[in-house]
């Protein structure tokens, strides 16, 4: 009977060493891609550290075979149990340690299981049964139990409980092996109690987490955006999620805060007004980026504006902003407006092809993170633009923050006057921001600001807009470099405006 | 996990090529692979003694040009811009020769050079066609002109993989030992100093184009050598530096660091004294495909009548008259020219075969050619970009540390947009240096797809790994047996180049060859030089 539950552990154990194998060779396609490399790499390092397992099992001594099974089993259970959660934990975090930790934990879950089968081995022998049947009866039921788990996973478990929760089945399993072992064999362990309690606790432990596990995984996506995340999609082009927190509705992009709908207006209506207040013949208007509609939200505002078009990479963005209520509400139904035409296509390509000229043109693209970006606010780009300005047109172009990335900020001023704008730099507090940074280019000089709106505001009156205007002392213009393709000082003037700021 | 049947497949080819076929035949399954000899038939019809049929039109022109390589069209475009009318371009078997260039899935490629140094000071040449093109949007001969970004190389420009990582620039860094790196400092602060060294005539060391340099013999003395032989010398050890070093000669002659006169390989790093008022020091001028929109902005200079396909198969000078028979291939008729001036713009090893007495004139193909380059230049045309470090992303030029090949070049690097474009073609340079040039001919006039594939994607397979297969959708090979004359040790003394370099009668010479390096600044500064001779 003692021997046959040792027979029937080891089906369990097993089963519960090929799925740790599974789940981390699944998580890692699913988190870094590329399905055979992580697998193969994964099954592959799993399987040598079985291997080293073995070897170290030698070293048990003799008499402590069976309580060192047991605490093996414990240990696979906590580690293997907690590996898919906190590999995912690690994830939202950070990325670069993610292959470090997945690689640790393969290998010290590997290490314990390849202990297991020698250890349950030695008991048996130790108990007399024949040797060759040892073998035959522990490595039959050891492939029995692999094929179960290699099944049960991909079409039951993972789907329906997901990885985190189906490791943690398999570290309750491994403990209930633990404990049923310590209860059976009670009478030759030398302090049984210790085991039912260190068992108890991890027990306890894989339960709440199992539990948990949901809240678990989702808050590993909040730690990131701090709030309830109710919309995440991963486009061709990017991640966009959208978060809400009461009324405050935020969207990110590549984990970038693109707006707080509890204060977007004072952005959108900083960028959009000072030009079109100002040319109330304004018929035809270009928005490049801003898929999210909001600055179009304002230029519709505009009776007199006949069409919209806007330009926007990614037509997941924008169908986002047209279908879903709450965004709908947000901007209007603006995307859905018959003056607007909605544009699903590079910036850079559109305007290389078109050929009309628009009397104000809006500008809200990312912020040059990277050297693809960095190209957007360059002299031949912003030239491009100039081509489809009309002659007494103005454009207005989001231009990072002058008190957080002041290099950043006046590196775009020099360039869109390097590409022939004369240019009006100005800014705006917007709290989920900071202090923000605008520039307005037309082609001849004479600009300036409104000093009162034809249109009700909520943030711009004749005050904040002289204010808008005025650059204090800490926001002074800087003497940097225009942003040249050849070097794209810009991008690196944007990382290391930023990594001072950000801690 | 995804395991798709196509994933499956390619694993399996993976393995089951590398294990019975050493990675060769397999991995073609179902690969478009097409291959070009540019000018071999042709080449090879003068070398031989094909019977050629009489001439059957004659044709009178004043100036006749041989050839619609870089110099051809210069000299042209040089000629049509001083007024001349009666100039006549007798194409060759390849518009623009090593500026040459092609499309794949309707993306431009280069099937020959792909950048072009800011120019020289000296090379007015150059900035007076880069003005006309409007590449130079001001201050054209001044020191730092203003050129049009679009076409300055974007950053990043180049990256180094070492030791299975990226690092940014050419020169190793990566791992390497207190010494390399003294070593490597050492060696560019020489050759800093060098740039601006005159010698004892008062003219700059190392110039472009290089008939400008200084012939004090001081300087002159290190053609003597080999520039493996001057950096052992000098005691350069460093594997690093050696190794970049030997990349660049291959890059630029298409020879190592052994067979590179010294004078050549110190000429590449001193010579580049171009600035840009616009662009770091450095820059490179480049466009999807190459250099070729040099040429095709030369070349529309001409009047449709003032081309004539074909190539020229003899020129005899008839004393009053040179006569040129110029062979049409297709259409196999032979028109003559009778041409008050005739401007060779060939290679010189083809001008011996057409050119009546060429040893008469001075140069004699056996005892005066430098030796040729062979090279392979290998268009993929991708669907998909393959993934990249976010820390070092795809550059311009992209090189493998050690490798004996020059790695690859993006063609939609210089386009600007938000996010990579949907497909793209990578250009990968191979020159057959370290090895007897004419085995290698013999080798690729017969080499195979597979062949040729296994030397093209040798950079990309060891970067992307077996992925990299995954990604291309057609590949497009061209093969140079001559691409390139070489500078060998003491190419700067060749008598015979000398004699073609001083002709001034009815029949000039115009091409790279005269300066034994094959650079566009070297063959335009022919092809003008014959040009304003002619006006």
């Amino acid at each position: 009977m003692r021997d046959r539950l040792l027979i029937l552990s080891v089906f369990i154990v097993a089963s519960c060493g090929l799925a740790y194998e599974l789940i981390a060779g699944a998580l890692a396609s699913y988190l870094l891609g590329d399905s055979v490399l992580q697998f193969s790499s994964i099954i592959g390092t799993y399987l040598f550290a079985m291997g080293l397992g073995s070897h170290c099992s030698k070293y048990v001594k003799e008499e402590r075979a069976l309580a060192t099974f047991i605490d093996v089993e414990l240990l696979v259970g906590l580690i293997g149990g907690l590996s898919a959660l906190f590999l995912f934990l690690v994830f939202a975090w950070a990325n670069a340690p993610f292959r470090t930790v997945l690689y640790a934990l393969v290998v010290i879950c590997g290490a314990l299981v390849g202990m297991e089968i020698p250890l349950v081995m030695r008991v048996l022998n130790q108990r007399k049964t024949a040797f060759a049947d040892i073998v035959s009866r522990v490595l039959t039921f050891d492939y029995m139990g692999a094929l179960a788990v290699s099944l049960l996973f991909p079409l039951v478990l993972a789907p329906k409980l997901g990885l985190a929760r189906t490791a943690l089945l398999f570290g309750i399993c491994n403990v209930g092996v633990a404990l049923w072992t310590a209860r059976v064999f009670r009478r030759e362990l030398v302090n049984p109690v210790h085991f039912y309690l260190r068992g108890g606790i991890v027990l306890m432990l894989l339960g709440g987490s199992f539990v948990a596990a949901d809240r678990l995984t989702a808050w590993s996506e909040k730690a990131i955006y701090g709030d309830e995340i109710i919309h995440a999609e991963t486009t061709h082009y990017q991640r966009l999620v959208l978060t809400k927190w009461q009324d405050d509705l935020r969207l990110y992009i590549n984990g970038n805060l693109q707006f707080s709908s509890r204060d977007e207006y004072r952005y959108h209506e900083a960028l959009v007004h000072p030009v079109l207040e100002k040319q109330p013949w304004t018929r035809k208007v270009l928005i490049l980026g801003g898929g999210d509609g909001l600055a179009l939200r304002e230029v519709l505002r505009y009776p007199q504006i006949e069409s919209v078009t806007l330009v926007d990479l990614d037509p997941a963005m924008t169908t986002l902003f047209s279908t879903s209520a709450p965004l709908v509400a947000l901007n209007k139904g603006a995307l859905k407006d018959k003056r607007a035409h909605v544009v699903n296509e590079d910036a850079g390509q559109w305007l290389e092809k078109d050929n009309g000229v628009f009397d104000a043109i809006i500008i809200d693209f990312p912020d040059p993170s990277n050297f693809a970006l960095g190209k957007l606010y360059s002299v031949p780009m912003f030239r491009l633009v100039n081509r489809h300005l009309a002659q007494n047109g103005l454009m207005v172009v989001q231009s990072t923050s002058p008190m957080h990335a002041p290099r950043s900020y006046w590196s775009i001023n020099k360039t869109l006057e390097e590409a022939g704008f004369v240019t009006t730099p100005y800014h705006a507090y917007v709290p989920s921001f900071g202090e923000w940074g605008f520039i307005i280019g037309a082609k001849q000089a004479g600009y300036t600001p409104p000093t009162a709106y034809r249109l009700p505001m909520k943030f711009l009156d004749t005050e904040s807009t002289r204010q808008m205007f005025f650059f204090p002392p800490d926001m002074h213009k800087v003497d940097v470099e225009a942003n040249r393709l050849n070097n794209q000082s810009l991008v690196h003037y944007f990382e290391q405006d930023w990594s001072r700021v950000l801690r | 996990m995804e395991l798709t049947r196509r994933k499956v497949l390619q694993l399996g080819l993976a393995a089951g090529a590398g294990m019975a076929l050493g990675g060769c035949k397999l991995l073609q399954l179902g690969l478009n692979i097409k291959g070009y000899w540019p000018g071999m038939l042709e080449g090879h019809l003068l070398r031989g003694n094909t019977q050629l049929p009489a001439p059957s039109v004659e044709r009178k022109v004043g100036v006749a040009i041989l050839g619609g390589g870089a110099a051809g069209l210069f000299a042209a475009w040089k000629l049509v811009r001083g007024g001349r009318k009666d100039v006549l371009l007798v194409d060759g078997p390849e518009f623009g020769g090593n500026c040459a260039a092609g499309a794949l899935g309707g993306l431009a490629h280069p099937r020959g050079a792909h950048y072009l140094p800011l120019p020289s000071l000296e090379s007015r040449h150059v900035r007076e066609l880069l003005a006309d093109m409007g590449v130079i949007e001001r201050d054209a001969f001044t020191a730092k002109p203003y050129f049009d970004e679009r076409v300055l190389v974007h950053a990043p420009e180049e990256r180094l993989w070492v030791d299975g990582r990226w690092q940014e620039g050419l020169l190793p860094r990566t791992g390497m030992d207190a010494d390399e790196l003294k070593q490597q400092q050492r060696f560019l602060d020489f050759v800093a100093g060098l740039r601006d060294k005159t010698g004892s005539d008062g003219r700059r060391v190392f110039a472009i184009p290089l008939v400008l340099s200084s012939t004090d013999p001081q300087w002159r003395a290190l053609d003597q050598l080999s520039f493996a032989q001057w950096l052992k010398r000098e005691g350069y050890t460093a594997p690093g530096l050696l190794w970049y070093l030997d990349y660049a000669c291959r890059d630029d002659y298409g020879a190592g660091s052994a067979q590179t006169s010294a004078w050549a390989g110190l000429h590449y790093f001193a010579s580049r004294g171009g600035h840009a008022a616009n662009a770091e020091e450095g820059a490179i001028l480049t466009w999807p495909d190459g250099i070729n929109p040099l040429v095709r902005h030369l070349a529309a200079a001409l009047q449709p009548a003032q081309r004539l396909a074909g190539m020229a198969v003899q020129v005899t000078d008839a004393g009053k008259a040179v006569h040129v028979d110029v062979l049409n291939v297709l259409s196999r008729k032979v028109t003559r020219l009778i041409a008050d001036q005739v401007i060779c713009a060939m290679p010189l090893h083809v001008a011996a075969h057409v050119v009546s007495d060429l040893a008469g004139l001075g140069f004699d193909l056996h005892r005066h050619g430098l030796p040729h380059a062979a090279w392979q230049v290998s268009n993929f045309l991708i669907d998909a970009f393959p993934q990249e470090p976010v820390e070092h992303p795809l550059a311009w030029d992209n090189v493998v540390y050690g490798s004996n090949s020059l790695g690859y070049v993006n063609s939609t690097h210089q386009l600007i947009r938000q996010y990579k474009p949907e497909s793209s073609v990578f250009t990968a340079y191979h020159a057959f240096a370290n090895e007897d040039p004419r085995a290698v001919r013999a080798r690729l006039e017969h080499a195979s797809a597979e062949a040729l594939y296994e030397v093209a994607a040798q950079d990309l397979q060891r970067v992307y790994g077996w992925r990299w297969r995954q990604h291309v959708q057609q590949v497009e090979i061209t093969v140079r047996g001559h691409a390139m004359s070489t500078p060998a040790p003491g190419f700067l003394g060749n008598p015979g180049l000398a004699a073609l370099r001083a002709l001034d009668g009815r029949i000039r010479f115009a091409h790279a060859d005269l300066s034994g390096l094959s650079v566009f600044e070297e063959a335009s500064w022919w092809g003008n030089q014959a040009a304003e001779a002619l006006l």
